[in-house]
């Protein structure tokens, strides 16, 4: 697989960072073309600047002092603008409401294509598609305020597809959502993953949502890379570090705990029915009318 | 057919300018074409909250003049002038979507972008900046807030909810630019657009402002004022 985003000896610190200390040190990770990668880490671990560092915001829009290069789709960041990488790396950031700057649904979707020069045929023609493909279709006249909460979130989500980037990041992109909402984003997400290869990096402390879909994972710790492979290497890594074990999917960390309690080796689950199945061929039994589980 | 946003502004900017110079038999029936055209457009409850309080303020400028001494006859005058500019701009933002106001300042009257761009994102703040306020407010609400003293202590006690309305809208004002860096906001948002043409309405419109603009000049020489 080819590597869309390519991280080499990063090293970042604000300006306002105290000398001598960095958010991100020593960074070295690869997300491979077509990928759901998932980026963990507890709060301050450097998440959200790891992603502003692959949109190109640090440091070249926030300032700071960084060493090191951030190659994305095979070219450094360096010397690139913000916008012009916008066009191949969507961003969506966490407050989702702040980061819609028109007034109705169609005009924000246009927005960035009209900015880039799109033709208006061809403006007119991507915001129509974009908005049915985050099941939108039709609301291009809708004012903001006449769309939910969840709607907003999608109709942010059609504007980065519109300009069809390579690569999506979310920085914790359903922390206001209700799990309804969360697992509705996800799936849609998903779906996009799946229909056009788009390659999704999601900065998520919920995984549980991402459990089905997710092929990759980082976990960050202390501004340091603790992991960065494929979900199933990486997770009993993150499994064996007691501060970051609570942000493994539920699951995982019941079949983890498992596995090191009682020496199996179990499936790798990536959904309840599979755990049961998986659990049911390993002769564990639910007891009859209790819902407890025996052997 | 209906007029261009261009020639929308036109005629407002065309209406201040009238009042100066047309009779005051003139201004007057502007006013009442005004508010017939503004009551046509939107007859919401907002819309005769916005002509009720132009009205209250008119009266409170004749009320000032009246004070310092203006004769009864010249403040009236003086408020229905007032009445008349104020009421154009209201029909302007009944008849025209603000975001099409912003594209032809910027293409037609060469306003800066930026500019331009701060009437649309205002506008789109307004609902969230509440939202906010409503939310801030129940929140100090809880830790003691209290408006139930003299108003003087009722403005000192409000800090408590302005200073964190203002922190959360500088917060918000952050993700809103490094979006519009992103999305690669600059001259060519506006120029992009599909330009919006005049038509044969706009241009009979026009027309008129300009007949109605040389007034002082047919009034010399044509009907020998």
């Amino acid at each position: 697989m080819t590597a869309q985003i390519a991280i080499e000896k990063f090293y970042f610190a604000y300006k306002a960072t105290p000398p001598g200390q960095v958010v991100l040190r020593d960074i070295n990770l690869k997300v491979d073309k077509g990928s759901f990668t998932c980026l963990i880490g507890p709060s301050g671990a450097g998440k959200t600047t790891l992603c502003r560092a692959i949109t190109g915001i640090v440091p070249f829009y926030m300032g700071g002092r960084y060493a090191g290069d951030v190659k994305v789709l095979g070219k450094s960041t360096k010397g690139q603008r913000v916008s012009d990488i916008a066009m191949h790396v969507g961003f969506i950031m966490e407050d989702y409401e702040s980061q819609l700057v028109s007034l109705t649904a169609g005009e924000e979707v246009a927005f960035s294509l009209l900015n880039h020069g799109f033709k208006p045929e061809e403006v007119e023609k991507r915001v129509s598609w974009a908005l049915e493909a985050v099941g939108l279709p039709g609301r291009e006249t809708y004012r903001l305020d006449e769309l939910s909460g969840g709607q907003r979130q999608r109709l942010l989500l059609a504007s980065t597809l519109a300009v069809e980037p390579e690569l999506i990041v979310l920085d914790e992109p359903v922390s206001a959502m209700d799990p309804d909402g969360a697992q509705s984003l996800y799936s849609l997400l998903a779906s996009i993953h799946r229909r056009l290869g788009t390659t999704i990096l999601a900065v998520e402390h919920r995984m549980d949502f991402l459990l089905p879909y997710v092929t990759d994972l980082i976990a960050l710790k202390e501004g340091e890379l603790l992991v960065a492979d494929s979900f199933d290497a990486a997770a009993p890594v993150v499994y064996q570090d007691a501060e970051l074990r609570p942000l493994l999917p539920t699951l995982w960390q019941m079949k983890l705990g498992l596995e090191e309690r009682l020496g199996l080796r179990l499936g790798n689950w990536r959904s309840e029915e599979e755990a049961v199945e998986d659990l049911k061929r390993r002769g564990v039994r639910a007891k009859e009318g209790t819902g407890h589980v025996g052997s | 057919m209906r007029l261009a946003a261009f020639t929308q502004i036109i005629v407002t900017l065309a209406v201040t300018a009238w009042v100066f110079i047309l009779p005051t038999e003139a201004v007057a029936t502007i006013l009442v074409l005004e508010l017939t055209l503004l009551l046509y457009i939107k007859h919401d409850q907002m819309t005769l909250a916005a002509i009720g309080g132009l009205a209250v303020f008119t009266g409170l400028m004749v009320l000032l003049q009246l004070l310092f001494g203006t004769p009864l006859i010249q403040s009236l005058i003086g408020g229905l002038r007032m009445l008349v500019m104020t009421m154009a701009f209201l029909c302007l933002l009944a008849a025209c979507r603000i975001q099409d106001i912003a594209k032809a300042l910027v293409e037609k009257f060469r306003l800066p972008c930026e500019y331009a761009f701060m009437l649309t994102t205002a506008l789109r703040f307004v609902p969230n900046f509440l939202l906010d306020s409503e939310i801030t407010l129940d929140a100090q609400s809880c830790r003691g807030y209290s408006n139930r003293q003299n108003f003087i202590k009722r403005f000192l006690a409000y800090l408590v909810v302005i200073r964190p309305l203002v922190m959360r809208a500088v917060a918000k004002s952050e993700t809103l630019a490094l979006s519009m860096e992103l999305k690669g906001f600059g001259n060519n948002t506006y120029k992009n657009m599909p330009p919006e043409k005049l038509n044969i309405l706009d241009y009979l419109v026009l027309l008129l402002v300009l007949a109605g603009c040389s007034f002082p000049f047919w009034e010399k020489y044509f009907l020998g004022a």
